[in-house]
């Protein structure tokens, strides 16, 4: 041991000497400070947990929010094409028809073109329904006669886009039938609904630029003020030949898993608030005999949350040291 | 080595720190700088540093003209240069070692090259059995030690010091100022900023004398 260190310190007698570092050194030497920056990072926003999570919870909302903006619109435009698909018709058979007469009506509509399947819901089949899922049961066991009529779901046979000019024609040949009291259609508020999301994308994006410029600043600020605690490990860096690059890298690092972090609570948050939404939309759905569920970020939308957190950090990291390091340039 | 040419430096406010300096010095040499403070000593080494630029003139580095290093070739040419500060500027959140290796960190030197390094650093200065120490726990003396292994640890080709002896006792002082000409003999160019007259009249070594900025005496010659 003490002979090697002797030779040690002859190699240091010796002056500038072994200068030259071999490339593959110097590879794995950069490969390990990029571990070790890593690790020393994540240690530093460990040290002062308090101020890292609030930070964390900061981003984490401001990312939430325009995320949760852009699944609602999402999953309302799921649902206008999930009813665009079923648009269905409904055929109101007169009151007191006979039974005869409507299994008339039955085969006539079954026979039509353009209509795909059919489905009676007689009278008696509606109040039950009505009685069991609206909750004024009580309330009509008091009329005397049942007020609803018997209907025909008519599912036409529908090609995408759907042709409303086709659906219209087929209503005026079903409305031509004595039986039939009216025929319906809903379609206008599925237009709307279409304007709507066209607005609330747009709104996400708006939202999503605002609250993304918030994140950027408080990132900046956040590495800012980690800057001005490391001023003058800055400095000595700076004088003993470290590069911008070096001094920046422990910052960056530092932003981006800030960043990630946040991303992370609420991609977290995001999924807490699902799982609470999605019982009481699986019970909508039932009222509306929709097999209808939630949808949620999904494994890419996921990744791609984490990754705008992560760039977001690495971007607001980016700003503050370039900006303190432009000003200990030399003049 | 070094070779001020007709170098001013005057800050915004319009104060004069270096008026038209010219001096040189040979690879190996070792001088003193004195003058009173303010008369731009810190200046000067700063310039030697860059850390600041010149207002005028020229400063020749192993003919290299400073002047026309780009701000991102500043880390590559401070990599020959060593720095011994008053203050020591140690990093009090790591521990010797690191504080020592930091140079070699910076320049991408693997793992295995750096522990040699550092520790042969450290042995030079004695300090080798205090590596996993934080600076803190020093005496003002073995804190100095270490800035000056963190300077040398890199092998540079010129060594600067401002005020090194500044804080500390006569024996002390000397036993620093030994350690210089020790790297002096193995051929780095050593330049020593200090107003402790006394000691350096006992080394016999070139003086340099600054006022307000002027370059009084270049001392150039006395002590080779």
């Amino acid at each position: 041991m003490a002979a090697k260190d002797r030779n040690a310190r002859d190699s240091v007698q010796r002056g500038a000497s072994g200068k030259k570092i071999r490339f593959a050194d110097r590879w794995q030497g950069y490969k390990a400070h990029h571990r070790d920056t890593v690790r020393l990072s994540l240690r530093k926003l460990l040290s002062e947990p308090l101020q890292t999570l609030m930070t964390v919870a900061v981003i984490a909302i401001a990312l939430a929010l325009p995320s949760a903006l852009y699944l609602t619109v999402e999953n309302i435009d799921q649902l206008g094409s999930h009813f665009e698909s079923s648009a269905q018709i409904t055929v109101y058979v007169k009151k007191g028809a006979k039974p005869q007469a409507v299994d008339g009506l039955r085969a006539k509509l079954d026979a039509m073109s353009g209509v795909d399947s059919l489905s009676y819901i007689s009278a008696k089949q509606a109040l039950l329904e009505f009685k069991a899922l609206s909750g004024f049961g009580a309330a009509l066991r008091d009329l005397e006669e049942n007020p609803l009529p018997a209907v025909f779901l008519v599912q036409p046979a529908v090609s995408e886009p759907i042709d409303m000019g086709q659906i219209k024609r087929l209503m005026s040949k079903i409305e031509s039938y004595a039986l039939v009291d009216d025929v319906q259609i809903d379609m206008a508020w599925l237009q709307r609904l279409h304007s709507l999301t066209e607005m609330g994308q747009k709104v996400v994006v708006a939202l999503g630029a605002a609250l993304g410029l918030g994140v950027l600043l408080v990132i900046g600020n956040t590495i800012r003020l980690s800057i001005q605690s490391r001023r003058d490990e800055i400095i000595v860096i700076k004088l003993v030949g470290g590069t911008n690059a070096y001094v920046r890298r422990p910052f960056l690092y530092t932003g981006m898993l800030l960043g990630i972090f946040g991303a992370l609570t609420a991609a977290i948050m995001l999924y807490a608030s699902l799982l609470w939404m999605s019982s009481s939309v699986a019970n909508l759905a039932e009222l509306y005999q929709s097999q209808y569920r939630l949808q949620g970020l999904g494994m890419l939308g996921f990744l791609g949350l984490l990754g705008l957190g992560g760039l977001f950090g690495l971007g607001g990291a980016w700003i503050a040291v370039s900006k303190h390091l432009r000003d200990i340039e030399p003049k | 080595m070094i070779c001020f040419d007709n170098l001013s430096k005057r800050y915004p406010g319009g104060f004069e720190a270096l008026k038209n300096v010219s001096f040189e010095m040979d690879a190996g040499e070792m001088a003193f700088l004195t003058g009173h403070s303010g008369a731009g000593k810190s200046t000067l080494l700063k310039m030697l540093m860059l850390m600041e630029r010149p207002t005028s003139g020229n400063l020749l580095i192993n003919g290299k003209n400073l002047n026309r290093l780009s701000n991102s070739q500043i880390p590559i040419y401070r990599r020959q240069v060593g720095v011994v500060f008053q203050n020591h500027q140690l990093l009090l959140d790591r521990t010797v070692f690191d504080n020592v290796a930091l140079p070699l960190q910076v320049s991408g030197y693997p793992s295995s090259e750096i522990g040699r390094r550092v520790r042969a650093a450290l042995d030079g200065v004695g300090l080798l059995e205090k590596e996993q120490q934080k600076p803190i726990a020093l005496s003002g003396g073995e804190q100095q030690r270490v800035g000056i292994a963190r300077a040398v640890v890199h092998k540079p080709r010129i060594l600067l010091a401002d005020e090194p002896t500044g804080n500390l006792d006569p024996e002390l002082s000397s036993e620093i100022m030994a350690l210089f000409r020790r790297f002096q003999n193995v051929g780095v160019t050593v330049l020593i900023a200090t107003h402790d007259i006394t000691l350096i009249n006992r080394m016999q070594l070139r003086i340099m004398h600054l006022e307000e900025g002027e370059l009084t005496d270049d001392g150039a010659g006395y002590g080779r």
